[in-house]
C-alpha cells in the first residue's frame, strides 16, 4: 500500500494521517519509509470484542506493519519511521485492542533498530496524539493526571512533517531505536 | 525443579482459586506451586494432561488443592471451557494467571514468514490474553476487590530483542493490553498486571543450547549474577500480585530478572 511523493520518501498506510503526509510531499535528506500504523478507532469493551473486532484491530494492521517494515529493508532505505498513537504506552479504557497495535509497533521498531542497523538503517518511531489517527479523545479518557503541556491538538503540517524531515536527515544518523512523543506533552514517561 | 515448597503457615491465598496457563512447566509450574503452597485451589491448565497432570499431583501430594484441566489458550472455546470447569468445582475463580506461551524461533526480521515466524506468537499470546480475560472477568469482577488478571509478559517486551525480533511486539501488546484492562476493570477494583521473568524454564534451556554464549551473556550483564528459579523467585512476585498486599497496584509491569533490564 506504499506511496511514493518525492523520490526519495515513501509513506505506507491509509486514512487521513498518511494522506496529509503525501499531500505534504516532503522533501527528505535520505531514503525513507514512513509506516502510518493502521489504528483502529472505535472503543469496545474488552468483554465485548469479538474475534472478527480482534482481526481488523490487532492482527491484520499488526501483519500490514510488518510486511511494511519488511518493504522499506528490501528498499534499502536508510531511514524507517513508524508512526503510532500515544495510546499505546498510556492504555485506555475500551481500547485494548487498538493500545495492544500501537505498543507492538512501537516495540518492533527497537527489534528492528538492533538488527538492521549493521545495514545502515535507522528505525524510530514518532507517537502521535490519538486524535491525529481519529480516536475519539473522549474515549481514550484523562490518561495523566496533568492537563497537556502544550495547547492546540497538534497538526500534521506544523508537528509531524518537521520531525520526520529531522529524522530523516543525515543529522539523526546516530539516531536509533527511539520513541520521539510528539503529543503536546499529554504523555511523558519514556 | 524441586519438590513444590511445603504449605505455607501463613496461607495468604486461602479459599481463593487460581488458574495457571502453561503450568504443565517452567515458570507456569513454579507459579502454581507457590500459589498452591498458600493456600489457593489451582487449576494447572496445560495443552496437554501429560505434563499437567504431573505438577497438579505433586501439589496435591504437598498437601495443596489442585486440578490438572487440558486447554490450549489460543482457543476460544477451550479457555471457556477451563474457566466453566474450573467455577463447577470450585465454586469461584479469582485469579487468572496467563503464562502459556508457543515461543518464537530466531529469524531476522527482513526475511520473517508471518506463519513461521509470527502466527502461533500472537495466537497464544496476544489473542490467548483477550481469551482469558473475557472468559475469567465475570467471575474476577463478582470477586472484587480479590480479583486478579496477571500476564506473564518479557523484558523484550519494553527493549526489543535482535535475536527474534517478532517476540518483542507480542510482549508489548500483552503490556499495553494490561494496562487499558486496569483501566477498565479498576472501577470493579479487579486489578491487572504483568511480570517480566528471565527464568530457567525449558524454553529458556532450548535458547541456552541454540545459543551457547546466552546463559554467560545473561548472567554477566545480571547484577544478581544468575537466571531465576520459576518457584522462589518468579512465584514469590505472581503470589504477591496475586494476595491482599498487592490491592492497589494495578497495570504494572515488575520485571523479575536479577536487575538484568534496568530501564523502566
Amino acid at each position: 500500500m506504499g506511496s511514493t511523493g518525492p523520490a526519495n520518501i515513501v509513506i505506507d498506510g491509509t486514512g487521513a494521517l498518511a494522506d496529509s503526509l503525501r499531500a505534504a510531499a516532503i522533501a527528505v535528506e535520505c531514503p525513507t519509509t514512513v509506516v502510518v500504523t493502521r489504528i483502529a478507532t472505535r472503543a469496545v469493551p474488552f468483554d465485548q470484542l469479538t474475534d472478527a473486532d480482534f482481526d481488523e484491530s490487532w492482527e491484520q494492521p499488526m501483519r500490514e506493519a510488518i510486511e511494511a517494515f519488511q518493504a522499506a529493508h528490501h528498499a534499502r532505505h536508510e531511514r524507517l519511521i513508524a508512526l503510532v498513537p500515544t495510546i499505546g504506552m498510556s492504555g485506555a479504557a475500551g481500547l485494548a485492542h487498538v493500545a495492544a497495535t500501537a505498543e507492538a509497533v512501537r516495540v518492533m521498531v527497537k527489534s528492528a533498530a538492533r538488527q538492521w542497523g549493521a545495514d545502515g538503517m535507522t528505525v524510530n518511531c514518532i507517537a502521535l496524539a490519538p486524535e491525529l489517527f481519529e480516536i475519539d479523545p473522549e474515549a481514550v479518557g484523562a490518561v495523566s493526571l496533568a492537563p497537556l503541556a502544550l495547547a492546540g491538538k497538534g497538526s500534521v503540517a506544523d508537528d509531524v512533517v518537521p520531525l520526520i524531515r529531522m529524522v530523516a536527515s543525515a543529522d539523526a544518523h546516530h539516531i536509533t531505536g527511539a520513541t520521539l512523543n510528539a503529543d503536546g506533552g499529554l504523555w511523558m514517561t519514556s | 525443579m524441586s519438590p513444590s515448597t511445603s504449605r505455607s503457615a501463613s496461607q495468604r491465598l486461602a479459599g481463593r482459586t487460581a488458574i495457571v496457563t502453561g503450568a504443565g512447566q517452567g515458570v507456569g509450574e513454579g507459579i502454581a506451586r507457590r500459589l498452591a503452597a498458600e493456600g489457593a485451589n489451582v487449576v494447572v491448565a496445560a495443552r496437554r494432561a501429560d505434563t499437567g497432570e504431573p505438577v497438579a499431583a505433586a501439589i496435591r501430594d504437598a498437601g495443596g488443592s489442585a486440578v490438572c484441566i487440558e486447554t490450549d489458550v489460543s482457543s476460544r472455546e477451550s479457555v471457556e471451557s477451563c474457566v466453566a470447569e474450573t467455577v463447577a468445582r470450585f465454586g469461584s475463580l479469582q485469579i487468572m494467571v496467563h503464562n502459556a506461551f508457543r515461543g518464537g524461533i530466531p529469524h531476522r526480521l527482513e526475511d520473517a514468514d508471518l506463519d513461521k515466524h509470527w502466527n502461533h506468537m500472537s495466537r497464544t499470546g496476544v489473542w490467548a490474553v483477550m481469551y482469558c480475560g473475557q472468559a475469567a472477568w465475570p467471575h474476577l469482577r463478582h470477586s472484587g476487590a480479590t480479583g486478579r488478571f496477571i500476564i506473564l509478559t518479557s523484558p523484550s517486551g519494553i527493549e526489543g530483542s535482535a535475536n527474534i525480533p517478532l517476540y518483542s511486539p507480542v510482549k508489548a501488546a500483552e503490556r499495553a493490553m494490561a494496562k487499558s484492562l486496569a483501566r477498565e476493570w479498576g472501577p470493579s477494583g479487579v486489578t491487572v498486571n504483568c511480570i517480566g521473568p528471565v527464568a530457567s524454564s525449558p524454553a529458556l534451556v532450548t535458547a541456552f543450547e541454540r545459543t551457547p554464549t546466552l546463559k554467560g551473556a545473561i548472567e554477566a550483564r545480571t547484577p544478581l549474577g544468575r537466571v531465576g528459579d520459576p518457584e522462589a523467585d518468579i512465584g514469590s512476585v505472581a503470589l504477591f500480585l496475586a494476595g491482599d498486599d498487592a490491592a492497589f497496584v494495578t497495570g504494572q509491569t515488575i520485571i523479575c530478572d536479577g536487575g538484568s533490564f534496568l530501564g523502566l
